[in-house]
């Protein structure tokens, strides 16, 4: 099928840095994604379900079924560049997961179950804050410190940016091919996750500041007096 | 033997024609639906985004013109050269016109994003169209030599 129509369809999508708001809705962005054949939104969907999997996939099942599950669905996505993608994807998942079981310190290595080339190097270099791999993947040495801080929101925005990269390089030099809507729809998710996180801090930051001034002495007065003139 | 000679001068005869027809309908198609997505995303401009798809429909026009100046009456010893200046010529042109559709289409999903690059984005579709407009020239110039 031609991918013409659809590609030009698509809005373009500002840095990540700067999404402040979605230039497409998800409605829209459905509507315009029936123009693709059955077969293809069967492979976008799969796509989508194993790069976002958080929504979807029951918290209950153990990390081996679950990398299994992985394998399992990424060796039904016919793209590779696609593959290799959300395959890099899940491996930084694994990264994350094994930095935070090695951080709780009630697992050892040989409980740990990864995704990807890296798993076994993990579970040798457990104990080297970027398990050995600071040269091959510098992006770990960054993500350490903040792990340790408890700064989570700080590590999820680097990796996002990251994997934001990647797709992006790949949707450009793709041209009206499937890979470039599959691409187009990650990054849209993740624009719309950051967004969706900036509106969550918001909020809690709102909340923190009113709680703060409501409990100032002098707010609180003027409170009760107003309360007073209205009954 | 003779029957197969005059049938390449055919071919070479009407080549250019055919084969450039066929290249400015896949190339109008690929710009054509590019700008069909362009006009979903876009509130103004939609004008150029068609003008831009009609593009490579100039292929057709140079092989209807080189087909008027191969045109003479057939012989087995004119025809090898009108088949293979015709053939040739005809494929040059059906290619120029595909990847003359596909700049195109490109040159509209960049200006979509940013409308003040319309013109640059054009450049490669340009240039696509000046190996086109080569291989129509130089047709006209050889077909000169060929028996009347």
């Amino acid at each position: 099928m031609s991918y013409y129509t659809l590609v030009t369809a698509l809005p373009d999508l500002p840095p990540l840095a700067k999404c402040k708001q979605m230039p497409i809705s998800r409605i829209a962005l459905d509507r315009r994604l029936t123009m693709l054949s059955e077969e293809d939104q069967k492979q976008l969907k799969l796509a989508e379900s194993l790069y976002h999997f958080g929504a979807e996939q029951p918290a209950s099942l153990p990390d081996q079924k679950l990398v299994y599950q992985w394998q399992s669905q990424l060796s039904q996505i016919q793209s590779e560049p696609v593959r290799q993608c959300i395959a890099n994807r899940l491996e930084w998942q694994s990264f994350l997961a094994a930095m935070r079981q090695r951080q709780q310190g009630d697992k050892g290595p040989e409980q740990f179950f990864g995704f990807g080339r890296w798993t076994t190097r993990i579970r040798q270099h457990w104990h080297e804050p970027t398990f050995g791999l600071e040269t091959a993947l510098p992006l770990l040495t960054e993500l350490h410190p903040l792990l340790q801080k408890g700064a989570a929101g700080e590590v999820e925005y680097q990796i996002n940016h990251h994997l934001w990269q990647q797709l992006l390089q790949i949707e450009r030099s793709h041209h009206f091919t499937i890979e470039t809507v599959i691409c187009f729809v990650l990054r849209w998710e993740l624009a719309e996750k950051q967004i969706r996180n900036n509106a969550d801090q918001a909020l809690a930051a709102f909340d923190t500041m009113a709680e703060g001034l409501i409990a100032t002495p002098a707010i609180r007065q003027h409170i009760a007096s107003a309360f007073e003139e209205l009954s | 033997m003779d029957n197969l000679i005059l049938a390449l001068g055919w071919a070479g005869l009407y080549g250019p024609m055919a084969l450039g027809a066929i290249g400015s309908m896949i190339g109008c198609s690929l710009a054509g639906q590019a700008a069909a997505g362009a006009l979903l995303e876009t509130e103004t401009g939609h004008g150029r985004y068609i003008g831009i798809s009609a593009m490579p429909s100039s292929q057709s026009i140079y092989g209807i013109v080189v087909m008027f100046a191969l045109n003479r009456d057939l012989t087995v010893d004119n025809a090898p050269g009108l088949a293979a200046i015709g053939l040739l010529c005809g494929l040059a042109l059906m290619f120029s016109a595909i990847y003359q559709g596909r700049s195109c289409a490109s040159a509209i999903n960049v200006s979509k994003i940013r409308p003040e690059i319309f013109g640059m984005s054009l450049a490669p579709a340009a240039i696509v169209e000046g190996f086109a407009v080569f291989a129509f020239i130089f047709a006209l110039v050889i077909s000169a030599g060929v028996p009347a």
